[in-house]
């Protein structure tokens, strides 16, 4: 058990690093001289920069060492959680990261947390009548939430309630406080609720019709303990369906963030891409990166305790998902 | 006809929609006239007689009516004219991405399947990279970089879009590639080359080839995303994303500008899961990543 939740770490390590390797690739291989992006994102860009100030920059950032040296002491500093200074205002790109972040996290949190206190009695009540009412209208609901893109949901979210029925801001602001909240975190919270619903159907299905179940009751199990039994049963690929939910949720709280105005990293990156300022987009391309891989990590290794099987498999699979 | 097959022509039919719209659009929907007199005057207009881009500012947001079907925008441009048109860069956009998708999908899971070794976690290793980034962070991160385009987004969410179809074909592959049938295909002499693409590629690829229309679904969902954020094909190319992020800022007001993009989005990515569900001939599992 310790021997795989190493080795899980240290391919999560590897992962990381190889995140690094290609966000640093697509730095260096895009059009666009850093030095004269940077030196002319300050001021006029009618001004011409002589050639003498664009090597003395060069030299200041170290633009001028090998490629792979500058790799090197980016990854290193990267490790320390130190990107530099943002080419928009100067502030420490750590510093503006760190300001949006809890918003974000308070939103992705409770999001999940809706998420999975709706879907999966949801998805248990789904699963025990496979084909029944309830199954049917909540399969048609989570397909039809599948095909909405999270921002158009917030979108007409936005209409109904902030428009027409005037019960919440239009503006997710700091000053609106927690109603601010409200629709945000409905908004991210019904896509997760889709995944999770049908996740939990399709694993609780397959436990329910498994030849222990039917075991259980010629012991004469109650439902309530067949449930019980059937949940533990698949709570390995519970574990897995986390670190599929991670990604998810972090590309859906961007765009909601940005259809509520809510000041957070999804709001701060595209603000960040608008005015190329780099050092924040890696910034937060490898905090995404590092909650996905530790999301995931995390879901390898209490999957492998719940269920000591998957630690044997060279990769976590999921029933379900691409089988 | 079994009720399978049924199943999958009504649903192949309701996506083929889409396309159709996408090709007539500039027919449709075109302030020239289908049919013109001599001195110029109309005889028979277009069913909706306005340029995508006409600017009228004398009837900006002008609500539904006679005049404007579905009313006009901030720059009085016609709501309908411009969803039609929207349509060609979603379909466009999903078509092409998914293509690429599956195909580096299919290229790099057969290589890693058939080689083994060290090819094989190397490709893995990529693979893993790639999703330890969330779809829409690296195709954000990308357009960083690049000037935004049809084009770049379509590569760039091809560039994410690509390991579901790889861990397919790699599975496939690595578990023909031992049969029997193969075995004998080989002691009679037939070439790597003819090993691969007449006897095992023919049985690997069907798997990823059934969830194109998923790919394709999750495509379109990030291209609308990528638009909505300003990060997708540059203005003036009417696009359902763009204007949904253009109708945001009218709020509370203009709701027709929100729900013609928005319907359309969600039909385009419904019909294509339909489609998706025929082919694999259930419905409900969950099948895809969502993007």
């Amino acid at each position: 058990m310790l021997r795989f939740a190493l080795r899980r770490a240290a391919s999560a390590l590897l992962t990381l690093l190889g995140v690094l390797a290609l966000v640093f690739g697509l730095v260096t291989a895009a059009p666009g001289d850093a030095a004269a992006l940077a030196a002319r994102a300050g001021g006029n860009r009618a001004v011409a920069i002589s050639p003498e100030a664009l090597a003395a920059f060069r030299h200041l950032y170290g633009l001028d060492r090998p490629l792979t040296e500058r790799f090197l002491t980016w990854v290193w500093r990267a490790a320390r959680l130190d990107f530099g200074r943002s080419l928009l205002d100067g502030q420490p790109v750590t510093l503006r990261v760190s300001r949006a972040l809890p918003a974000t996290l308070a939103l992705n949190t409770a999001a999940l947390l809706l998420a999975t206190l709706i879907g999966v009695p949801l998805g248990v009540m789904a699963a025990r009548r496979p084909g029944g009412r309830l199954d049917r209208i909540s399969g048609f609901v989570c397909d039809a939430l599948f095909s909405t893109p999270t921002f158009v949901l917030g979108l007409v979210f936005l209409l109904v309630f902030s428009g027409w029925l005037r019960v919440t801001p239009l503006f997710a602001d700091t000053e609106t406080g927690l109603r601010g909240f409200l629709l945000p975190v409905a908004t991210l919270a019904l896509a997760s609720l889709a995944l999770i619903a049908r996740f939990v159907r399709v694993c609780v299905a397959a436990a329910l019709a498994d030849p222990a179940a039917l075991a259980g009751r010629a012991r004469g199990e109650r439902p309530s303990e067949e449930i019980r039994r059937a949940l533990r049963r698949s709570s390995s690929a519970f574990a897995a369906m986390g670190a599929v939910l991670v990604p998810s949720v972090v590309s859906g709280s961007i765009l909601v963030e940005r259809v509520f105005s809510l000041p957070g990293a999804g709001s701060l990156l595209a603000e960040a891409v608008f005015a190329r300022d780099l050092p924040t987009v890696l910034a937060l391309t490898w905090c995404s990166a590092v909650v996905v891989v530790a999301a995931s990590l995390v879901a390898d290794v209490v999957a492998a305790a719940l269920d000591p099987r998957t630690a044997r498999e060279d990769e976590v699979t999921v029933p379900g998902v691409a089988a | 006809m079994t009720p399978a097959r049924a199943a999958l022509r009504r649903a192949a039919i309701a996506f083929a929609l889409f396309p159709l719209i996408a090709l007539l659009a500039p027919l449709v929907a075109r302030e020239k006239p289908w049919v013109s007199g001599r001195g110029g005057e109309t005889i028979v207009s277009a069913p909706v007689p306005f340029d995508p881009d006409a600017v009228d500012l004398d009837r900006r947001l002008a609500s539904p009516g006679r005049r404007h079907l579905l009313g006009t925008d901030e720059l009085g441009r016609d709501v309908l004219s411009r969803a039609l048109h929207g349509t060609r860069l979603s379909v466009a956009a999903g078509l092409l991405a998914s293509a690429l998708a599956l195909g580096l999908g299919a290229a790099l899971g057969t290589l890693a399947g058939w080689a083994g070794g060290r090819t094989d976690r190397t490709v893995l290793l990529f693979l893993q990279i790639v999703q330890a980034l969330p779809a829409l962070v690296l195709v954000i991160a990308g357009a960083a970089f690049l000037k935004p385009s049809f084009l770049v987004a379509a590569l760039l969410i091809a560039l994410t879009g690509w390991t579901d179809a790889a861990r397919l074909v790699r599975a496939g592959t690595q578990r023909l590639k031992n049969e029997a049938f193969v075995d004998a295909a080989r002691a009679t002499g037939a070439s790597n080359a003819r090993l691969l693409f007449v006897h095992v590629l023919p049985h690997a690829l069907p798997p990823a080839l059934a969830t194109l229309p998923y790919v394709l679904g999750s495509a379109v969902l990030t291209e609308a995303g990528l638009s909505f954020l300003g990060l997708g094909a540059p203005p003036p190319t009417a696009s359902w994303g763009r204007a949904l992020a253009e109708a945001r800022n009218l709020l509370p007001g203009a709701w027709w500008c929100i729900l013609p993009p928005a319907l359309a989005l969600f039909f385009l990515v419904w019909t294509a899961r339909r489609l998706g569900d025929a082919f694999l001939g259930r419905r409900g599992d969950v099948q895809s990543r969502l993007a």
